[in-house]
């Protein structure tokens, strides 16, 4: 086992068990990626056009998705273990709590689909936030630290005032409060296929704005304790400030900041699911639907956590090993700590 | 005609007085070396130098021009700085130190770059070490990439700030030597450093610098044989009886 756990891109998972963790994780993403696939109208229109109409089904506008895995092996389990769990009376209840687990994989089994096509649309609502939120974030984080009395003032009050109220009252802020939906709507693409739906958009802004400001604070702490000497030795060399923290500063910090930024990206996978409450039909609202459509709100609540669990442990995984990528000896290397 | 002259300045922080009316000369090819007690201005007055500190007043020429006249980043160029921390950039290899200010100071194309890059590495003795970075790098190895760093640029002066002062003492020698090197060959050197033994063979001239004044300055054999000021021999004799 040794040799496995010397190149460990998963923190503290090892071995046979991180085997394991990559092994669902991908199957989860691989089961993901093929519903997508098959779900997505672009894809269906591409191959439409190639000739190929039936090779991708997308079923456009069904409601209601075919699931892949069959759902009656697990249900006739189930049946099997209540029926031993009837005939043995009084201590029945051991058999029926044996059984839950196999009920539970039915009826996710059937709501799979539904909540994959969620998923596509938790997935881009980080995924995107995420993005451009950095891309806010860095010039932020840059201009608290090495910008004047005036600009660096001005940021840190975006951050206090972003960091210090709810997401949802800024998610409501700018769907009900502004004209966002009206304005984004009224632009000709959303009407195309494929596009997102404009309650998306206007949760795709408020999550930027949102994550920008978390994500200029885990910015700074990371330039911040990049060595002063470093710019200094930029400087005395010819680089001009702003070179200096481009080709020097910003390149170790940003190591720096990799822990701090899969934080963020972890909570903003789960934090998306406000995105619901705005009407956009992520997995979350997924399964709300249909926890009020069969009242089996115990199953899907726990079927929904366990997916958004899946997202979380493979995004992680996933950053860890672009922290060990990026790392160079001194920065970011976890030989010490072994 | 001096290649630097520093004339009448005066630096302090806040309240604290750190240079006062510090006048002196150095001619091209000269190396020389400033000592004196900690806390002296040592280090600040090599930073007003290359305007890492700006002066209080005074005039500081290179090259007969004042250097508040000319861009910072285009002075910085032409005078070089070793630092007592080393300073590399930690992310980068040993050649990618030494291309960065080539590349994007200079403009050199990557080729052209990597090679001069090479090349100063091998003058340090460091041509086997390109690759590695500077956490993978002896404090002596370090030293001497950034050295070749400053060499690189082709500077008409190089600042020495203490360079061998983080260093174990078996690690000094390696350094000295390419500095005294250096010297040799003709490079313009003002050097803040305890070094005595350097002091003594490379200097061409020593000055002693105490409570931000110029106490005393002339070449080594007067300083160390015969200085005027008490204050110099005691100062340069405790320093040559802890270092050699």
């Amino acid at each position: 086992m040794s040799a496995d756990t010397v190149d460990s891109a998963v923190g503290t998972i090892r071995g046979r068990k991180k085997v394991v963790a990559g092994v669902v994780g991908g199957a989860l993403w691989l089961w993901l990626l093929a519903r997508w696939a098959a779900h997505n109208t672009l894809l269906d229109s591409v191959f439409t056009t190639i000739g190929l109409p039936d090779l991708i089904r997308s079923e456009v506008r069904v409601g209601v998705r075919e699931p892949w895995i069959p759902a009656a092996p697990f249900e006739a389990i189930a049946d099997a273990i209540g029926g031993v769990a009837a005939a043995v009376g009084p201590a029945g209840f051991f058999f029926e709590w044996l059984a839950w687990p196999f009920e539970l994989a039915a009826f996710a089994t059937s709501t799979g689909p539904a909540l994959a096509e969620g998923a596509f649309i938790t997935v881009y609502l980080t995924v995107f936030s995420m993005a451009f939120g950095l891309v806010i974030a860095v010039p932020l984080a840059v201009t608290r630290v090495y910008g004047g009395p005036v600009s660096s003032r001005l940021s840190l009050a975006y951050t206090e005032l972003i960091r210090g109220t709810p997401l949802l009252a800024q998610l409501f802020f700018f769907y009900f409060g502004l004209p966002l939906a009206g304005i984004i709507g009224s632009v000709g693409i959303m009407e195309l296929s494929g596009m997102p739906r404009t309650a998306a958009v206007v949760a795709i802004i408020a999550f930027t704005i949102n994550s920008s400001a978390y994500q200029a604070e885990y910015i700074r702490a990371a330039l911040q304790s990049v060595d002063e000497g470093q710019l200094t030795a930029a400087r005395s060399v010819g680089l001009s400030k702003l070179e200096g923290i481009r080709h020097v500063v910003l390149p170790q910090g940003l190591r720096f900041a990799i822990p701090g930024w899969t934080n963020e990206f972890v909570y903003l996978i789960k934090y998306s699911s406000l995105a619901a409450f705005i009407t956009v039909p992520d997995m979350f609202r997924r399964a709300r639907d249909i926890g009020s459509d069969t009242f089996q709100y115990t199953e899907i609540y726990v079927v929904v956590g366990l997916c958004y669990l899946g997202l979380v442990i493979t995004t992680a995984m996933a950053m860890n090993r672009l922290e060990d990528r990026l790392s160079v000896p001194g920065i970011g290397q976890s030989a010490g700590r072994e | 005609m001096s290649l630097l002259r520093v004339d009448s300045v005066d630096k302090s922080y806040g309240d604290e007085p750190v240079l006062h009316d510090v006048s002196f000369e150095m001619d091209r090819q000269q190396v020389e070396v400033v000592v004196g007690p900690s806390g002296s201005g040592k280090s600040t007055l090599l930073r007003c130098v290359n305007r890492l500190t700006e002066i209080d007043s005074g005039e500081i020429y290179l090259d007969d021009e004042e250097i508040h006249s000319v861009d910072e980043n285009e002075l910085r160029r032409r005078v070089g700085m070793v630092f007592q921390d080393f300073n590399l950039f930690a992310h980068l290899t040993a050649r990618g130190n030494i291309t960065l200010g080539l590349r994007e100071v200079l403009g050199l194309s990557k080729a052209e770059a990597e090679a001069k890059a090479d090349d100063y590495l091998d003058r340090v003795g460091l041509a086997d070490q390109s690759e590695s970075y500077p956490a993978e790098l002896s404090g002596g190895q370090q030293q001497r990439v950034g050295i070749a760093r400053a060499l690189a640029m082709d500077p008409e002066l190089i600042l020495f700030d203490e360079p061998t002062s983080a260093l174990d003492p078996e690690l000094i020698g390696e350094v000295l030597r390419v500095m005294e090197d250096l010297a040799e060959g003709g490079m313009t050197m003002l050097c803040v450093t305890h070094e005595m033994g350097f002091a003594r063979s490379a200097a061409d001239t020593i000055t002693f610098l105490d409570d931000g004044k110029i106490v005393e300055r002339g070449p080594p054999e007067q300083l160390f044989e015969n200085p005027e000021h008490e204050r110099t021999g005691t100062f340069l004799g405790e320093l040559t009886g802890l270092h050699q």
